[in-house]
C-alpha cells in the first residue's frame, strides 16, 4: 500500500513537471492532478492501482495457508467465491422474474413443474369424480 | 432496481405457492386413492411436485436475500417471527399427543385392566436403546451450537465438521429408532398404548428427518461462502428448529418411555 502511494505520487508530481513545462498548468489541472493523487491515495487497494503492478501481501495474511497439516485439506472445501459473480447476474435489469434468471435450466425446471401441477390437478379431479361414482368400490 | 422508500421486500410474484397448493392436494388424493384403489400413481406424483416446489421455492429465497440483497434487517425480524410462530404452532400439535398419552394412561380404563401399561404389553426398557436415543439429540444440541459459533467466528473448517457431526447424529438417531420400530414387542394396533406410543415417536421421528435435512441443506450455502459471521438466519431457523426436536424427545422419552412403563 505505501509503495503504491509512494509510486502514485511520484507519477503526479512528474506530471505536474510536464504540464507546467508545457504553459498548460491551469488551477483546474492542479486540483484534477491533486483529486486523482488523492484518489490513488484513498482507492488505491493492493495491487489494483491502474499501471502499478500488484505488490505481494503482507506476511501477516499468508502464514495460515502455509501450514503443511492444512494445506491438503484446504483445497477441498475452500473453493473459488462465486457469491460476487452470483450477485451481478441476479441483478441485471433485464425483467425476468428471479425464478427464470438463472437461465436454461430454470426455464425447463420451471416448466416440467407447471406441467405436473396441470397434469396431475386434472388427473386428480378425475380420479376423484371417479371415486364418488357409487358403483366403484 | 425498482426504487422503493422503505427496507422491506415486497416480493416478485412466482409460481411456487400455487405448485405446492396443488402438491398437498395431489398427495391427500393419492392417500385416498391409496387406500382404496392401492394404486400409488396420483401419491408419487404428488410427492414429486411437493420436492420440485421445495427446491425451486427456497432457491429463489436465496437468490433473493445472498444474491439480491432483499433480506435487510426488518425483512430478517419478520422471517425469525415466522419461524418462532411455526415452532409454537409445532409445540402445540405435539401437545395433543401428549393429552392423549396423559388422559389414556392417568387413569387407565377397566378394559385395559386398569392399569398402565396396559395388560398384556411389554413396554421397552427405558434404560437401554431409548437411553442412547436421549444422549444422541443432547449431543447433536451441542455439535449445532458449535456450529453456530463458528460460524459467527468465521471459522470455515469447524463450522463445516460440526455441522456434519449434527446431521450424522441425526442419521443415527433415525437408524436406531428405526431399529426399535422393527424390534418392538407391540403395534401401532396394540390398543391405546400402542396407537399413543406409536403416533407421538412416528411423528417425532418425522421431524428429527425434516430437521436432519435442513441441516443437511445447510451445509451447502455453508460451503458455498452465503452465510457471513452476522447473517445466517438460514442456520439459525435450522439450529432453532433442532433445538425444538431434542427437547419433544426428552419429554417423550420422560413420559413415555420412563413414567409410562
Amino acid at each position: 500500500m505505501c509503495q503504491n502511494i509512494h509510486v502514485s505520487y511520484k507519477i503526479t508530481i512528474i506530471l505536474m513537471f510536464v504540464f507546467s513545462v508545457r504553459r498548460r498548468l491551469t488551477t483546474t489541472t492542479i486540483r484534477i492532478t491533486v483529486r486523482s493523487h488523492l484518489v490513488y491515495l484513498s482507492v488505491c487497494p493492493q495491487g489494483l492501482c491502474p499501471g502499478v503492478p500488484p505488490v505481494s501481501p503482507p506476511v501477516i495474511f499468508a502464514s495460515p495457508t502455509k501450514l503443511a497439516s492444512e494445506t491438503g485439506s484446504q483445497a477441498e472445501y475452500l473453493r473459488a467465491n462465486r457469491i460476487p459473480d452470483l450477485q451481478k447476474l441476479f441483478q441485471r435489469a433485464d425483467g425476468i422474474p428471479v425464478h427464470l434468471k438463472g437461465g436454461l435450466i430454470d426455464k425447463l425446471l420451471y416448466r416440467t413443474t407447471m406441467g405436473l401441477t396441470v397434469g396431475g390437478a386434472f388427473y386428480c379431479l378425475v380420479a376423484l369424480y371417479i371415486a364418488a361414482q357409487p358403483g366403484n368400490k | 432496481m425498482a426504487h422503493q422508500a422503505h427496507a422491506y421486500h415486497m416480493v416478485d410474484p412466482s409460481p411456487w405457492p400455487l405448485t405446492g397448493a396443488i402438491s398437498a392436494l395431489l398427495m391427500t388424493s393419492g392417500l385416498a386413492t391409496w387406500f382404496v384403489y392401492k394404486t400409488t400413481t396420483l401419491l408419487f406424483l404428488g410427492t414429486t411436485l411437493l420436492l420440485l416446489t421445495m427446491f425451486q421455492w427456497w432457491r429463489l429465497i436465496i437468490r433473493e436475500s445472498t444474491f439480491q440483497g432483499h433480506h435487510t434487517t426488518p425483512v430478517q425480524k419478520g422471517l425469525r417471527y415466522g419461524m418462532v410462530l411455526f415452532i409454537t404452532s409445532e409445540v402445540f400439535f405435539f401437545i395433543g399427543f401428549f393429552w392423549a398419552f396423559y388422559h389414556s394412561s392417568l387413569a387407565p380404563a377397566i378394559e385395559l385392566g386398569g392399569l398402565w401399561p396396559p395388560t398384556g404389553i411389554t413396554p421397552l426398557d427405558p434404560f437401554e436403546v431409548p437411553l442412547l436415543n436421549t444422549a444422541v439429540p443432547l449431543a447433536s444440541g451441542v455439535t449445532v451450537t458449535w456450529a453456530h459459533h463458528s460460524i459467527m467466528e468465521g471459522a470455515r473448517k469447524p463450522a463445516l465438521q460440526s455441522l456434519t457431526l449434527t446431521v450424522l447424529l441425526g442419521l443415527y438417531f433415525t437408524a436406531l429408532q428405526a431399529m426399535e420400530y422393527y424390534e418392538a414387542p407391540f403395534t401401532l394396533a396394540d390398543g391405546v398404548y400402542g396407537c399413543t406410543f406409536f403416533v407421538a415417536t412416528g411423528f417425532h421421528g418425522l421431524h428429527v428427518i425434516i430437521g436432519t435435512t435442513f441441516s443437511m441443506v445447510c451445509l451447502l450455502p455453508h460451503t458455498h461462502y452465503h452465510f457471513t459471521s452476522n447473517h445466517h438466519f438460514g442456520f439459525d431457523a435450522a439450529a432453532w428448529y433442532w433445538h425444538f426436536v431434542a427437547v419433544v424427545w426428552l419429554f417423550l422419552y420422560i413420559s413415555i418411555y420412563w413414567w409410562g412403563s
